[in-house]
């Protein structure tokens, strides 16, 4: 046997297709049951600006983790308002790997997020602003750490206000010091508290 | 005539679109990098100035320009036999799995990316002729691919220098090659092993024809691309491969940093990652 080369290898054309490649079908392909051709329509429909709502539709009953990783791809190259709010409704999905997919893709859009991350940290629900701050884990924002203060300085729960300090350990500067005292005397009987604001002290401090 | 100035502004101008073209992006740290290259570009075509010279790079109908500025930005420094390990893992361990799972007789399809000049695929066949007793029931079909044009045109020629074969072993390297003036030029035999083509990895009307690959080597490229381009390329990866085709990347990269819908693959010689035998 030996070494062999097919066809050469070229772009497809679009008169070499079965659907055409607008918009309105691309978003019909995704709902087709091959996965194949739902991938592909997603990852196209990043050149349709109005494709957030169909593709924030369709995330929503995905249950292929390929397909779900390139409408997440597409949203966040879209990063309309649309868009940014479909990721919202996710962080309240009862799906666990959907939450955390949707959580990885809001960090790529630093910007587009941060108009609502104010929003998101005083949510009703106390699971979607530990999913915000776990968002700003690594969102490239120079809003974080101002953020992540308003959480330990007025965040009514535990677990919250603990992500969040955790948190400001890593990227917490002078202004947090107080911050942090004050958060201590709010919980004094708190052992985790006492903890991990002592130990976010002294990162900041370099001791 | 005083040499063309690249401001800071300029070059956030650039990055930006070179980013949005190729997937490329550019740290501060490659400032002088860049704005040499820039500033080569503006005067080999006379643009004058930064400004000129953009304008004509972002409307040019051609993207003659633009496919000359991309051959000059990538960095296409490699050797035969580098991270030979995986080369290892390829005869002995990913290979064998494919081959017990395989139901047909069509070839097996390796992908090599960034071809650069041609040390990869050319090890590659180099290795499964020496070292896979397989070679003697399998066909084999190795594409390789690279966004520069001028650095595919060297690939095909086959010509490297010392210091490019150094790790060859002396047999090897008196058995697929002929020195000629002050370097080697490979066989005849092995240009023809493989298929030179150009891509660019984050072009979706490029990709979109790379179809059931059994194997991807895609080593040392994703380490300049940012995060959203990096998973990009893993799901143009995905599409590109069989379920249970494999993918190989360089000693620094980790597919589990950027992307879950590979599985790791532990073989002796090396970590790997696998599409799932279930992926459609």
């Amino acid at each position: 046997m030996a070494f062999v080369k097919s066809q050469p290898v070229g772009p497809i054309a679009d008169d070499e297709r079965k659907q055409p490649r607008d918009c309105a079908n691309l978003e019909a392909e995704l709902d087709s049951p091959n996965p194949t051709a739902r991938r592909w329509a997603a990852r196209d429909l990043t050149d349709c600006p109005q494709a957030s709502a169909a593709l924030v539709r369709r995330l929503n009953c995905e249950d292929d983790v390929s397909v779900r990783e390139v409408i997440l791809s597409t949203l966040t190259a879209l990063g309309d308002e649309v868009a940014v709010a479909g990721l919202v409704q996710c962080l309240r999905s009862e799906n666990a790997s959907l939450r955390n997919e949707a959580i990885e893709a809001m960090k790529q859009l630093p910007e587009e997020v941060a108009s609502i991350m104010r929003v998101l940290l005083q949510d009703a629900d106390a699971d979607v602003r530990i999913f915000a701050v776990n968002i700003l884990e690594s969102l490239r924002h120079p809003e974080v750490e101002s953020w992540l203060i308003t959480v330990i300085e007025q965040d009514p729960l535990l677990n919250v206000c603990a992500t969040a300090v955790d948190l400001l350990g890593e990227v917490g500067t002078a202004a947090a010091r107080e911050p942090l005292k004050r958060l201590n005397l709010r919980f004094p009987d708190e052992p985790y508290i006492q903890f991990a604001t002592d130990l976010a002290l002294k990162r900041i401090n370099g001791d | 005539m005083t040499e063309p100035s690249i401001t800071a502004q300029d070059f956030e101008k650039f990055r930006e679109f070179f980013y949005r073209k190729t997937g490329i992006q550019f740290e501060l740290s490659k400032r002088y990098f860049v704005d040499k290259r820039l500033i080569d570009r503006i005067e080999a075509t006379q643009s004058g100035s930064f400004r000129n010279y953009f304008t004509m790079l972002r409307f040019e109908a051609s993207g003659e320009e633009l496919q000359h500025l991309t051959n000059l930005m990538t960095v296409n420094e490699t050797y035969f036999f580098r991270e030979e390990y995986q080369f290892q893992c390829l005869v002995n361990s990913i290979l064998p799995d494919l081959i017990t799972r395989k139901q047909d007789s069509k070839p097996i399809r390796i992908w090599a990316i960034p071809s650069s000049s041609g040390e990869e695929p050319y090890s590659i066949a180099i290795y499964l002729l020496e070292y896979w007793a397989g070679i003697a029931k399998w066909d084999i079909e190795i594409v390789s691919s690279d966004i520069d044009t001028q650095i595919l045109s060297q690939a095909r020629k086959g010509f490297y220098s010392k210091r490019s074969v150094q790790h060859l072993p002396e047999h090897l390297l008196r058995k697929y090659f002929t020195a000629h003036l002050d370097g080697y030029l490979i066989s005849d035999d092995l240009k023809q092993a493989v298929d030179f083509t150009r891509v660019n990895l984050s072009d979706r009307a490029d990709t979109r024809a790379y179809r059931d690959f059994d194997i991807v080597f895609c080593r040392n490229l994703l380490i300049y691309f940012d995060d959203v381009s990096r998973k990009a390329a893993a799901e143009t990866f995905y599409d590109a491969m069989k379920p249970g085709g494999f993918i190989c990347l360089g000693h620094s990269e980790s597919m589990s940093r950027f992307s879950s819908l590979y599985k790791v693959r532990k073989f002796p010689e090396a970590i790997v990652y696998q599409k799932p035998l279930e992926a459609r």
